[in-house]
């Protein structure tokens, strides 16, 4: 699997449950010069150990595998590729959203771009963001959503105090009053006193009720 | 470009009413120029023009309509800029449509007036026919992006993502102290602007420094600035 390389070729990996996916890609890529797929994975786990043995310029990646977008954090968390390029079919609202959040310079859509894979990675080395136009459309769409979410978000976090904060993130990890207590070093009865305040600044009555508010506001995120 | 729209057909009793458009940007050209634009069409006018935020405020008082477009130019600059208009009038009106206006705005704007309330940005450079149907859409409670690269779409979710990142760790009043810190003023100046003791000052702006994680009044309003929390030097 591992390529020799033209020297200054730009190195793929890609990600894709199906082989014929791959092989697709493989094929655009290989006709262009200056682009090689030097690896190939079928998870995103997979694809991870291959960029960590590799170390390739570009993932190329489908978020539908199960563990598609957490392979993307991993990518970026562990610095192992340059370049992140999204090759799907999963163009729902929120996929569409988190993935740009993330960052990838790339989202292409299989049924509309897969013959033209090759050229629209190209495109993306050359430093252009290539976002799918069916893509763009449902990006727009959720933007505002997302404005609305980070300001109302931002409000309400600048309000808490830094104790406050840490209580939530600790509900958020379902600890009890009394675990609570025990991990911030203060008594339950403070603790209690905390999460009052915080219910009262987040508008909720319960813990289910904070931790949904907290992640519509975008304060904290659950994986 | 001959398209004309099907509500102003002659005979069609069920057209509704106009949308109301108000046109708000320092340069009298601009506003004369899409009022000529607008005005030609049947199915949309022009409500009130202003030429600075506080122009608007007072005029969007006397407005009475549902389907209301504001077109709100980027380029306003002053204590009371652009976004201070559309952060006012997101809270006063919260069923008007609200757009960003301006000529080739970078990301970084675009992503601010998102941040602020704006249902959308609006490129003076685009097609006519296309910009005419970015308000009707607007009034229909659509998100709209008209620009001119549509891909940059990624670097304006970028932009409110770093925007809500140093928004969120700072405080209101550390957030001021930053926007008057970026106009270059001493802790002194700043302290005096704030009616403080310099001694505040200089606490508020270390502890900025250790929320941003950086070493230097420069290297904050850099950051700032990217993530379009405050303004330096020429808006738009």
């Amino acid at each position: 699997m591992i390529g020799e390389g033209t020297a200054g070729a730009a190195r793929l990996i890609v990600a894709d449950a199906h082989p014929v996916v791959r092989r697709a890609v493989r094929i655009s890529c290989d006709a262009l010069p200056g682009l090689e797929v030097v690896g190939e994975a079928d998870t995103g786990s997979a694809l991870l150990a291959v960029c960590q043995e590799l170390r390739p310029d570009v993932a190329v990646l489908d978020i539908a595998l199960p563990d598609g977008m957490e392979a993307i954090r991993g990518l970026n968390d562990r610095q192992l590729v340059d370049i992140v390029v999204v090759l799907t079919d999963l163009t729902d609202g929120p996929s569409v959203m988190e993935a740009l959040r993330l960052g990838v310079e790339g989202y292409l859509v299989k049924s509309s771009a897969l013959p033209t894979v090759g050229k629209q990675i190209r495109r993306v080395l050359d430093g252009e963001r290539v976002i799918s136009p069916e893509v763009q459309r449902i990006a727009v769409r959720e933007l505002g959503a997302f404005a609305r979410m980070a300001r109302e978000g931002s409000e309400v976090r600048a309000t808490l105090t830094p104790r406050e904060h840490e209580v939530l993130m600790l509900i958020s990890a379902g600890l009890t009053m009394r675990q609570m207590a025990k991990r911030l070093g203060i008594s339950p009865r403070t603790v209690e006193t905390h999460m009052a305040k915080l219910y009262r600044k987040l508008d909720v009555r319960t813990r289910v009720q904070a931790v949904s508010r907290a992640v519509s506001l975008g304060l904290i995120e659950l994986r | 470009m001959s398209k004309r729209p099907v509500a102003g057909h002659p005979g069609g009793s069920t057209s509704p009413r106009p949308l109301g458009v108000i046109l708000v940007d320092p340069l009298p050209v601009v506003r004369a120029g899409t009022r000529l634009l607008i005005d030609d069409r049947p199915d949309m006018e022009v409500l009130a023009e202003a030429g600075s935020a506080d122009e608007a405020v007072e005029a969007i008082t006397r407005v009475r309509r549902t389907r209301v477009v504001v077109l709100v130019g980027l380029g306003l600059a002053g204590g009371h800029d652009a976004y201070w208009l559309i952060r006012t009038l997101r809270e006063r009106y919260p069923t008007h449509a609200i757009l960003g206006f301006g000529a080739n705005a970078d990301p970084t704007a675009i992503s601010r007036a998102l941040f602020v309330g704006a249902d959308g940005f609006v490129d003076k450079n685009i097609d006519p026919v296309d910009f005419l149907q970015a308000l009707r859409r607007a009034a229909d409670r659509e998100m709209v992006l008209a620009i001119p690269t549509a891909s940059a779409v990624g670097q304006i979710v970028e932009g409110i993502e770093r925007r809500r990142e140093v928004e969120v760790k700072l405080t209101d009043r550390e957030r001021e102290v930053l926007v008057v810190a970026a106009e270059g003023l001493t802790a002194r100046q700043i302290a005096t602007r704030l009616g403080v003791r310099e001694r505040t000052i200089t606490t508020h702006l270390a502890r900025i420094y250790g929320k941003l994680g950086v070493g230097s009044r420069l290297a904050a309003i850099r950051m700032a600035s990217q993530s379009g929390l405050v303004s330096v030097g020429a808006s738009e």
